[in-house]
């Protein structure tokens, strides 16, 4: 079971991507930019999810996507105009389309009732004049009727991957045959065509007949027309096929059901009536009449298998992805000499990620480990080879600093394996911005720049909360309604911006609208009510709107679905810490506000500044640091009972000795004994770290501590140095937030007298 | 001289290939299939007797397939093939 269960997480990481490509196409659409290949773009995407969906029973799923298919597919065609407005609904209908894969997923519901009203819709739309369900089929296979040629026949089971829809012309003049006649009975014939994958992954036609015949009692007739001489048979591919009447109570779903395991590996036709058969066989026993065509043509498609098969993607994409089917099978009549269809087919096909290797993400996440630990080992390497005296200008030395050069280009590459576009979190938020703006009735527009940037996956996987949670909030307390948008003499459609770019190291998400700003007369208003600050507080204007962000802190007037329920900005901005972020404001009344988040570009490595402090070596981000000085006497200066200040240029920042805040002494030495890190947290605030002396800057490797020992209040994570030891890195912010709360360290007694002097 | 090909137990994927092979290399003379002892029989073995049934009908040998076991007879029925491969006396009644 594992293997299908490994399977089954291939395919909804497909799906993911699948749904992604099929917005994107869609949106393409509605921006009127929908040519036939978008079209076609957005229907494989559909029909592959539907041919996934149906290889895991997963019902629900393959009934919307076949209607959503069904209509796409008459888009495809042509047979239904491609306009905005369908562009609009085919996005909702992608939206519960998503529902159901989430759903199917084991992850949230779907609105059933939503869902078949959707289905309803898309019928209609595919044919306003029929009535719906039933005749959905029809139109799928109704198109290629003029397209008859016998050798296709042959030539279609060699090319197992191709689902040639035509191959079943003569069933579908019985359908019509059928529909004339208008005569419904509960006989059904079964029109089976395993293609060799079935055989291949251990299916069996002979148990999906046997199943069938627990409907029913069934009579099978054989075509084997297709099958080759003895000595040109390839053993493992198939090329028989059956026509079966069954007679049964049963509805054409509970048949359906039987080939559900199957689907994609087998095309299947069911039609109502018996009819199909004799029809059937007299065009096939045609076909059989003409051996010397069956043979032409079928000795040539022999090795496209062997040809097609070992291409390594195909096989990774294979179980999901019945894809290139519904292509061929929309072929007009024109494609009809089959020959060259599936040649073209190969080329018209590769979709996005063709050339994408899957690889399961733990073993990168083992070869960065092992880069890391090749970097500190250079590290020790090259601190062995500083001790024993080796003239830098000796062989050795040269030697190692290409060592050392190679190992940083590793590194390099093994993170860019790792590096992701933010697009993969970008893409759901379309969807996002018209539900809310749906569910607030506002207007928004999403604007979103920047969906290349690459960033870590651990960092990307984390976005989405932050992101999420920051639109909503702009669009739910930031967008004003569409009435004060035109009191205002703006346009009624706001917008929001979102966009992602690389700023000196970090990446940099901001999250923008054109709304009314932050109130920030409410804010101060609605803090002191809540008793989160006392009302004579005197706050600049920064400082209010950073009142956003406290735990237990909403705007809204009232409770919406979309945000304020108390656990918006501050769970925002825990987040965004947790990954080494931070997150800020600015804010214009009457012109909107912007959240900018900075975040590393990856958790695994770090540039840091190597520092002695009481003894014991810690590394400080070098991200925080804004300056290092060794401060004269005359720029300390006591404050208050315990603290001191450092005089920097035009201001006063806290001093705050490491060794006393983690612990390591009681008695801190004269600041102007050791080095000043000027830092600068998250929130702008800036603090004067005093440590005893600086090694240097250095990139090193981050060793997560909570995961191998606990979380150590003040400490980010550890790190291994060249001389093997263990270093802990600073945590900046942590270190400021324990001084503001335990009210600054006790002041040494020293400094004073210096400063005196 | 007629020769002999006894079909396995297992008549599935792995079988195909093997069973073509021994078939091939019995090509022009009479032959009897023994399929007393077949449990499973699957669609692509199905084709290689197909196969071999036209090949020998070509040849102008005989094909016969000798006391098919029970499995053998209603797979084969199942399958609609037992107009070429069983004698009249399976070919009877319908599964």
């Amino acid at each position: 079971m594992d293997e299908l269960e490994a399977i089954k997480v291939t395919f909804f990481q497909e799906c993911e991507e699948l749904l992604a490509d099929l917005e994107g196409g869609l949106l393409a659409m509605q921006e009127g930019a929908g040519d036939l290949e978008t079209v076609n773009a957005v229907f494989r995407a559909v029909h592959s999810i539907k041919g996934g969906a149906g290889a895991f029973g997963l019902e629900p799923l393959v009934r919307f996507a076949h209607v959503f298919e069904t209509l796409l597919d008459a888009v495809r065609s042509g047979s239904v105009p491609n306009t905005v407005e369908l562009a609009a609904v085919l996005l909702r209908a992608s939206d519960i389309l998503a529902d159901h894969v989430s759903a199917a997923r084991g992850l949230g519901d779907v609105d059933m009732g939503a869902s078949a009203a959707m289905a309803a819709e898309l019928e209609t739309w595919t044919d306003p004049n029929a009535a719906p369900a039933a005749h959905a089929p029809v139109v799928e296979e109704a198109a290629p009727v003029a397209a008859a040629p016998a050798p296709v026949v042959a030539d279609d089971d060699a090319m197992d991957d191709d689902d040639l829809g035509f191959v079943f012309v003569p069933q579908t003049i019985t359908v019509e045959a059928q529909a004339a006649d208008a005569e419904p009975g509960n006989v059904w014939t079964v029109s089976i065509r395993p293609k060799s994958d079935l055989y291949r992954k251990a299916n069996e036609t002979a148990l999906l007949l046997r199943e069938l015949s627990r409907l029913g009692p069934i009579k099978a007739t054989l075509d084997d027309s297709a099958l080759p001489a003895l000595g040109d048979l390839d053993p493992e591919a198939a090329f028989v096929t059956w026509s079966v009447r069954l007679e049964t109570e049963e509805d054409e779903s509970a048949i359906r059901e039987v080939f559900e395991f199957v689907d994609g590996d087998c095309d299947l036709e069911i039609t109502r009536g018996e009819g199909g058969v004799q029809d059937t066989m007299a065009a096939l026993l045609t076909v059989a009449e003409a051996p010397a065509v069956i043979e032409a043509v079928e000795t040539a498609p022999a090795p496209i298998i062997e040809i097609s098969a070992p291409a390594p993607v195909a096989e990774v994409v294979e179980p999901v992805a019945p894809a290139p089917a519904p292509v061929v099978e929309a072929a007009k009549p024109a494609a009809a000499p089959a020959a060259a269809t599936p040649k073209a087919t190969p080329v018209e096909v590769p979709g996005p990620g063709q050339s994408v290797i899957r690889v399961d993400p733990e073993r990168i996440d083992r070869l960065i480990d092992l880069v890391g630990e090749l970097v500190i080992n250079q590290a020790m390497l090259a601190q062995r080879v500083g001790e024993y005296g080796i003239a830098p200008s000796s062989n050795l030395a040269m030697g190692l600093d290409e060592l050392e050069q190679l190992t940083r280009e590793i590194q390099d590459s093994v993170m860019a394996i790792r590096a992701q576009p933010v697009k993969s979190v970008f893409q759901r938020m379309p969807r996002l911005v018209r539900e809310v703006a749906n569910m607030t009735s506002k207007q928004a527009r999403l604007v979103m720049e920047g969906e290349n940037t690459e960033v870590d996956k651990t960092v990307i996987e984390r976005l989405s909360d932050p992101i999420t949670h920051m639109l909503r909030n702009a669009i739910d307390h930031g967008l004003e309604s569409p009435e004060e948008r035109k009191a205002a003499g703006k346009n009624p459609e706001g917008v929001v911006r979102l966009a992602a770019l690389h700023r000196s190291g970090r990446i940099v998400i901001e999250v923008s609208d054109d709304g009314k700003g932050i109130n920030r007369e409410r804010v101060f208003g609605i803090a002191v009510k809540k008793g989160l600050i006392s009302p004579d507080l005197q706050l600049t204007d920064e400082e209010i709107d950073n009142l956003i962000f406290l735990p237990g802190f909403s705007t809204a007037e009232k409770i919406s679905d979309v945000s304020g329920r108390g656990v918006g900005m501050d769970v925002v901005k825990r987040s965004v810490q947790a990954l080494g972020g931070r997150i800020s404001i600015a804010s214009r009344p009457g012109q909107g506000s912007t959240f900018t988040l900075s975040l590393p570009l990856t958790l695994a490595v770090l540039d840091g500044m190597v520092v002695d402090v009481a003894g014991e070596t810690l590394v400080v981000p070098l991200a925080a640091i804004v300056e290092s000085l060794r401060p004269k006497p005359e720029e300390v200066r006591p404050l208050g009972p315990v603290g001191s200040v450092l005089a920097v240029r035009d201001s006063f920042v806290p001093l705050i000795d490491v060794g006393q805040a983690l612990g390591y002494r009681d008695h801190s030495p004269a600041p102007t004994d050791g080095v000043v890190l000027l830092v600068e947290g998250e929130d702008g605030s800036r603090a004067a770290l005093v440590a005893d002396a600086i090694h240097g800057q250095r990139q090193v490797v981050i060793k997560s501590l909570e995961q191998n020992y606990q979380q150590v209040e003040g400490v980010a994570a550890a790190t291994i140095l060249g001389d093997g030891r263990v270093a802990l890195i600073l945590d900046v912010d942590a270190t400021i937030a324990m001084r503001r709360r335990d009210g600054g360290t006790p002041r040494p007694t020293e400094p004073t007298l210096i400063a005196a002097e | 001289m007629a020769v002999a090909i006894a079909l396995p137990e297992n008549l599935d994927l792995k079988a195909a290939a093997p069973l073509k092979a021994a078939f091939l290399e019995r090509r022009g003379a009479a032959i009897t299939v023994e399929a007393d002892q077949v449990r499973r029989l699957g669609g692509l073995c199905l084709q290689v007797l197909l196969a071999a049934r036209k090949a020998w009908d070509q040849d102008g040998q005989a094909f016969s397939i000798k006391g098919p076991s029970e499995a053998f007879v209603e797979t084969t029925r199942l399958f609609g093939a037992e107009g070429a491969l069983l004698s009249a006396e399976f070919q009877g009644a319908e599964s």
